[in-house]
């Protein structure tokens, strides 16, 4: 690696530059072309070169030389031998000395005056004639070099710190740098020759230097220069008082003034070498510098220059070697990746698991960020800035505020739109509704009213909360109509429309024309029709309809009983008791309806119980307040139909009756005849005395049965059925425990029940139960001859036969393949004992269904194949495919059919959208993670 | 236990109610209204069981199929809200109180009721000559075919009286049906089976089906199952005009044949009283089931395959529930041996016995778990002198054809068609267009005939026989399928068999095992050649190698 050589670090401080005069080639086997040349190109510009070597002479490696230095001098005895061992190796390196180092050499020879500038020339030229043939000879004897270097070493003792010096990068650099670490460990000892050269001076001057060099000693560690730039800039420092450029003079003497007067005399070097590290790079020429090490280097050496402050003592701990330093940023900057790479992990896994993805991304839509929400009317709800309030408050002012339009809306809508005619229309219907609703309903409904009131007032302030509650909920929300109001609303409306829509139809123009409504009842029945739905629609949109007067009244009732006391509520009740009591009839008109038989029967009915009613009230009023609570907590929670208490008490005689009746029918025995006519009469009672309901009773009752000839087999079926009948109706509270004598109960209601089947029986000819019951003389003989007429054909017998000799044939069989003779005698004379033993000796199994394994075992009359189709087998799986764990898993998986057939619309283009969806336009990557 | 089922009530053998799933947590009204939406639409359209995700230890598959129960939930849910969309609503005859009869409501009661285009719909055709007469509706309900015993078919559209073409064959006429349209249908004559178009052309005498006295269509296999008065089931497909099955019975002449709308079986009705259930794939019936004493004459299976309905010599008519093969309910009777018997789209029962034909309502219901006995019809008909035939529900109409020794009549019965029909399945309203396009799409989603069995969901799932079982299974005697030797031995020659196969292969870019075999005895006899190029080469020396060929 000639490359990194050139520029690599300098280790060890550069051999002593034992005879400065003596040798002006300095030995450096290892060189690199470029450098070369560059030198060669410069080899005649001292100044030019010495410039160009000035930034790296502020060199680390090199400084550390410098620490040493002080410990070496004392020991300059040992210089002999390392001039030895330079002689040797100058003997080889002469010749191969590498240009630049050459120029180095040149300048300190000039600076320290002992070496002649001559010398240094003829070593460039030496240089430069014979650079190219270098390398391979070069490594030979370094090779020598260093081992007797390392000889030396050993053996000198006094120069153990600088070996230890020595070894210490050697380390740290590695294997691949051995040679280059040879190369170094000779430029050391030039140093070192140098230093000795220079004397006391120079070495006092880097002992003053040391603090401040030492932080650029890290800067060059890290950088790559070369040991021929630390040479350069050793000598430098040497050759300060004479070289000094013009120039930079001024910058020298502004370092010295900033390190003011801590510094001696000798410290004038100093400012000059720092006054070196001001030079740019510009002043170096070495901005065209294209390798990237060196670039580096200088890089940082400029924020360096930048960042550190002379005089600061801070001690830096040594830098980690390269190859390290690199493996810890590799390290470092995978953690940084993984990280960056991390916060996309979600979006990936998002992406991976979605069903559809649509590109181009959402993300990176020109309209991102732009809600596309509907804009809703600022009201003094929604209003939150400052600016949506201001505006709204001169909307207000101006008289534009929602409120306002709102209002003027109800104006325009209720004043006009009620028309004399209309109001008349509305009276009337009020009217005729009343009119439907019978009054004695009304009453019955006010004496109930009456008596829940207490109830009443015990939960009316739960409801009021309730409703207040929900009202603020109501208005929270911003509406006041519910949905569903709103919605049947909607829904009436399009039925008008339609309404409309038929009034205006072809169908129903031509049936004017043809004046259909004269004889088509149909017709007029429909038309009617629409014109009363239209009727009704239109009274709908004038507001809400058929009025609520009634319970407004009763609210008020409410409220103001709801305002007294207990006792004042007595009153209140009684009083209106009073009222309830003394509601007559008015002279209002009658209504047809009205006037017809029944319906004044009902309300004559209706009458007395409400009387009753209200008698009982006055009772429970006057006895006491407890009776009255009472009477109100037994109200609770339970359901009046509008008959009052009377109902209960009538009832109670019936259920009573009715209990009787079935308590007494087990006890009756086995007598039907005897025992028929009780509990049926006991019934009707029930009847008689029960609620008006009883007409369906009567019908049950009075079911026809067989004759009394009948079989018993019919009059069990009929009781049967009869008594799932009765427990329909009554409930579970009679229990028909002897079929025989129950039998005989309808047979009692027979005739009535054939007179009214007459009819039906003729023109039926149903297959009714009833029918069938009714007929059943015939019906009987049917059966009974169908079963004669089959009789003679074991059905059942056959089918079992066959049912067993097929599962014989499916069942697991044992065949035994043994042949006679095979391996045993036979024929007369063997025992049987001896035909026993062979007897199943080759016997095969034949696998099958066994008969508990069938899947008709369990099933009387039936025989299901055990066989495989093996068509079929076709279409099925022969094995689990790959994700799914069981069968179960698998076959749930093929449930769901895709096809439009089997789903709805939005399941099928669920289920078949592709995964991914492009859309036109420019699919960019994604920006940011979207999880 | 699912925990979103409701609260319920069991006795215990003590006689205590024990509460079941009880709520323990509160829920809001509008969650207990989601669960309870969830819960009814996972019944009406739920597809079996969930499985249990929790369970399952691969994370990857948990994922999938947890997305997959969520979708299957969706699509139930998507379902029962689409119910919406079932603008129309079946309704039928409400006795106002106890006392009032349904049945009593006479044809002339509804008629007088009904609007126009309903009453419209009841008519009566006097064909007293050529009697008695089969009937057979379209499957959209549109056409209508007669045929009398003596040899006078007509096809019609029935709604608007138009004749379509009228055939008096001459012969005897045992039954007649429409294929997969109105366009054509075949007729079980004397002796063969004809097929004739709309306009009554004969297109084919199918020879092979001799002496037929029923017959069934599957619409969806396209397959025309005849059964013969001797007792041979055949099975013709009506696409490719191939015999797809002939089986013998073995049960003597059956008495009466119908197909199982939900898995295109047949059940045949024998004379010793069994039902048996066919396909086309085995030679013995799937199931054999001892339905009545006698013969049976009649049968029909509900719209979904869950019940059957069969009459019998014996005069009673049965409930079955095909999915288990057990008796739904104990039986009714007939007063005279129900000659035919009917399923609506409702679930509506027609039997027509003798002179009369009984309308049954909620005979089965799949919503119950005991099916009830039905103590009285839902309407009746007849009893003017004429033997019924047959009788058919109309598909979507609220109308039962029947036909019957005087001709044909079709009366109103409320609430016995399908009020929403499927466009998609089969439109009644459909256009020219519309019903070609149908065609089309129904020849291309076509069943094969080995897909018919008793569960129609078997498709696709595991064959669970062992690996000896399968060996065992395996036909040993069948010649090998040696792709290898058959390509070498055609294979000879510049344009053999091998490279003409290759060739064409190449362009369409099927990789299957074939064509791999091929690849390789391509490549083999590619090397070989070249071998013997260079054995020549060799032979004639470097200088005259190359001359070698």
């Amino acid at each position: 690696m000639p490359g990194r050589q050139a520029h690599g670090r300098p280790l060890l401080p550069g051999p002593a530059n034992v005879a400065n005069g003596k040798k002006p080639g300095k030995s450096h086997a290892r060189t690199f072309k470029k450098s070369r040349a560059k030198a060669t190109a410069k080899a005649l510009d001292a100044f030019a070169i010495a410039a160009e070597e000035v930034p790296e002479s502020t060199r680390g490696v090199r400084t550390r030389g410098l620490e040493d230095r002080p410990a070496k001098r004392p020991r300059r005895g040992d210089d002999g031998e390392e001039e030895d061992f330079n002689g040797f190796d100058d003997e080889d390196d002469a010749p191969r000395k590498k240009a630049r180092r050459g120029d180095d050499d040149g300048f300190s020879d000039g600076a320290g005056g002992e070496d002649g500038e001559s010398d240094s020339e003829e070593w460039h030229v030496g240089v430069n004639a014979e650079d190219e043939d270098s390398e391979i000879d070069s490594d030979e004897a370094f090779g020598e070099s260093d081992e007797e270097r390392f000889d030396g070493y050993a053996f000198s003792g006094s120069s153990s710190k600088n070996n230890k010096k020595k070894k210490k990068p050697q380390k740290r650099r590695g294997d691949e740098e051995v040679d280059d670490d040879d190369d170094e460990g000779e430029e050391e000892e030039d140093d070192e020759d140098d230093l000795e050269s220079l004397g006391s001076d120079a070495i006092d001057l880097a002992t003053a230097l040391d603090q401040y060099e030492e932080d650029e000693d890290e800067e060059e560690e890290e950088g790559s220069g070369s040991e021929e730039d630390q040479e350069s800039a050793d000598s430098d420092d040497e050759s300060e008082d004479d070289e000094v450029d013009p120039s930079k003079l001024g910058e020298l003497e502004s370092m010295i003034a900033g390190f003011a007067g801590d510094e001696d005399k000798e410290e004038e070097a100093e400012p000059a070498q720092t006054g070196k590290t001001k030079l740019s790079l510009k002043d170096l020429g070495l901005t065209g510098i294209k390798d990237e090490h060196i670039k580096k280097s200088l890089r940082l050496m400029s924020k360096e220059e930048k960042a550190v402050k002379p005089g600061s003592s801070k001690k830096l701990e040594v830098p980690l070697a390269k190859r390290q330093q690199d493996k810890l940023m590799r390290s470092a900057a995978y953690e940084k990746t993984t990280e960056t790479l991390d916060r996309w992990i979600e979006t990936v896994k998002h992406n991976r698991r979605a069903d559809h993805l649509v590109f181009p991304l959402a993300q990176n839509a020109h309209d991102r960020g732009l809600s596309t929400g509907e804009l809703m009317p600022i009201t003094q709800k929604t209003s939150g800035t400052e600016l949506e309030q201001t505006i709204l408050a001169i909307m207000e002012e101006s008289g534009l505020g929602p409120s306002a339009t709102s209002q003027q809306k109800n104006d325009g809508e209720a004043a006009p739109q009620l028309t004399q005619a209309e109001i008349q229309e509305i009276a009337r219907q009020r009217r005729r509704e009343r009119e439907l609703h019978s009054r004695e309903m009304a009453r019955a409904k006010r004496i109930k009213k009456i008596k829940s009131k207490t109830y009443r007032r015990i939960h009316r302030k739960e409801m009021k909360r309730l409703e207040e509650a929900e009202l603020e909920a109501k208005l929270e929300a911003g509406e006041l109509d519910s949905e569903e109001e709103r919605e049947a609303l909607d829904r009436r409306r399009a039925l008008e429309r339609v309404g409309t829509r038929l009034r205006e139809s072809k169908w129903a123009k031509l049936g004017k024309k043809a004046g259909r409504a004269v004889w088509d009842e149909n017709f007029r029945a429909s038309l009617s029709e629409a014109a009363r739905r239209q009727e009704d629609l239109r009274r709908r949109i004038e507001g809400r309809a058929n009025g609520s007067d009634n319970d407004d009244d009763d609210d008020d009732d409410d409220s103001a009983s709801d305002a007294s006391g207990d006792g004042d509520v007595r009153r209140r009740l009684r009083a209106e008791l009073e009222k309830a009591a003394a509601y007559e009839e008015d002279d209002e008109p009658k209504s047809k309806l009205m006037q017809m038989k029944f319906m004044q029967r009902g309300e004559e009915q209706r009458r007395k119980e409400n009387e009753e009613a209200i008698a009982e009230l006055r009772r429970q009023l006057d006895s006491d307040g407890e009776g009255l609570s009472e009477d109100d907590e037994k109200e609770i929670g339970r359901r009046q139909y509008g008959m009052g208490n009377s109902t209960a008490t009538a009832t109670t005689p019936a259920q009573a009756s009715k209990l009787k009746a079935a308590e007494s029918r087990p006890s009756v025995g086995s007598t039907a005849a005897a025992a028929g006519p009780e509990p049926a009469r006991s019934q009707s009672n029930a009847q008689a005395n029960g609620p008006s309901g009883g007409g369906a009773w009567t019908s049950t009752e009075a079911e026809p049965s067989a004759p009394g000839a009948a079989g018993v087999w019919s009059q069990v079926e009929t009781s049967g059925k009869k008594s799932k009948k009765a427990s329909k109706v009554r409930g579970a509270e009679i229990d028909i425990s002897s079929a025989t004598i129950v039998a005989a109960q309808p047979s009692q209601a027979k005739p009535q029940a054939q007179a009214a089947k007459g009819g039906e029986a003729q023109d039926g000819g149903q297959d009714s139960d009833e029918e069938f019951v009714s007929h059943l003389p015939m019906a009987i003989r049917d059966q009974k001859l169908i079963e004669r007429a089959f009789a003679g054909e074991d059905v059942h017998g056959q089918f079992e036969e066959e049912k067993a000799e097929v599962e014989r044939e499916d069942d697991e069989k044992e065949i035994d393949n043994t042949l006679p003779g095979w391996g045993s005698w036979v024929g007369e004379g063997v025992s049987k004992r001896e035909q026993r033993r062979h007897q199943g000796r080759f016997v095969t199994k034949v696998e099958g269904v066994k008969k508990t394994d069938r899947k008709d075992y369990k099933l009387k009359g039936v025989i299901i194949s055990e066989k495989r189709v093996k068509k079929n087998d076709k279409y099925l799986a022969s094995q689990l495919p790959h994700p799914f764990e069981s069968q179960h898993q698998y076959e749930r998986s093929l449930r769901l059919p895709m096809g439009p057939e089997w789903s709805t619309k939005e399941t099928f283009q669920d289920a078949t959208k592709p995964r991914v969806i492009l859309k036109q336009g420019i699919i960019a990557p994604m920006s940011k993670p979207m999880y | 236990m699912d925990p979103d089922a409701p609260a319920s009530l069991v006795e215990q053998p003590s006689g205590a109610l024990a509460v079941t799933n009880t709520r323990t947590e509160f829920r809001s009204k509008a969650e207990l209204n989601r669960i309870r939406r969830q819960r009814e639409a996972r019944k009406t359209y739920g597809r079996g069981p969930r499985i249990d995700v929790k369970n399952v230890k691969d994370k990857k598959l948990r994922r999938n199929l947890t997305a997959l129960e969520s979708k299957y939930k969706a699509a139930a849910l998507k379902a029962k809200e689409a119910e919406i969309l079932l603008e129309n609503q079946a309704g039928f005859l409400e006795p106002e109180t106890e006392l009032e009869r349904t049945y009593k409501v006479r044809q002339d009661d509804i008629q007088h009721e009904v609007g126009l285009d309903v009453a419209q719909k009841r008519f009566e055709l006097k064909l007293d000559a050529l009697g008695p007469y089969v009937c057979e509706y379209s499957r959209n309900g549109r056409d209508l075919i007669l045929a009398g015993r003596k040899g006078h078919v007509a096809t019609m559209d029935w709604r608007e009286g138009k004749l379509g073409c009228e055939l008096q064959l001459g012969e005897t006429v045992r039954d007649a049906r429409f294929l997969h349209n109105n366009q054509f249908f075949a007729v079980a004559q004397k002796k063969y089976v004809y097929i004739y178009d709309h306009h009554g052309v004969e297109l084919h005498c199918l020879k092979k089906h001799v002496e037929v006295s029923h017959m069934e269509f599957l619409p969806y296999h396209f397959l025309l199952a005849t059964l013969s008065i001797s007792g041979q089931l055949k099975y013709q497909d009506t696409s490719t005009g191939q015999i797809v099955a002939e089986i013998p019975t073995k049960l003597g002449t059956p008495v009466s044949l119908c197909q199982n709308p939900y898995n295109a079986i047949l059940h045949v009705g024998q004379q010793n009283g069994t039902v048996t259930l066919w396909s086309p794939n085995s030679t013995e019936p799937l199931v054999k089931l001892l339905a009545h004493r006698g013969p049976v004459r009649s049968l029909a299976v509900d719209r979904e395959g869950r019940y059957m309905v069969s009459a019998g010599q014996d005069n009673r008519m049965a409930v079955w529930d095909v999915r288990n093969f057990k008796e739904a309910v104990s039986s009714y009777f007939t007063r005279a041996p129900a000659s035919s018997v009917a399923i609506s789209d409702t679930g509506l029962t027609a039997v027509g016995w003798g002179t009369k034909t009984t309308v049954w309502r909620g005979l089965f219901s799949k919503a119950k778990a005991v099916q009830e006995k039905v103590q009285s019809p839902y309407m009746t008909w007849g009893g003017d002198g004429q033997g019924i035939e047959r009788v058919r529900w109309c598909p979507f109409e609220d109308v039962l054809g029947i036909g019957h020794s005087e001709g044909f009549s079709s009366i109103v019965v409320p609430g016995a068609g399908e009020a929403n029909y499927d466009a998609l399945e089969v439109n009644p309203f459909e256009t020219k267009k519309q019903r070609q396009e149908g065609e089309v799409k129904a020849l291309l989603n076509k069943l094969q005939p080995e897909m018919i069995a008793l569960d129609p969901n078997f498709i696709g799932n595991l064959d669970l026989r062992s690996e000896k079982q399968r060996q065992a299974d395996r036909d040993l005697d069948a010649p090998k399928e040696d792709i290898v030797e058959e390509m070498r031995k055609r294979a000879r020659g510049k344009n053999g068999a091998l490279k003409k196969y290759l060739r064409k292969q190449r362009k369409k870019n099927i990789i299957d095992e074939k064509r791999l075999k091929a690849e390789e005895i391509y490549k083999e006899m590619l090397e070989k050649k070249d071998e013997k190029h260079k054995e020549k080469q060799a032979e004639l020396g470097p200088a005259l190698a190359r001359f070698a060929r």
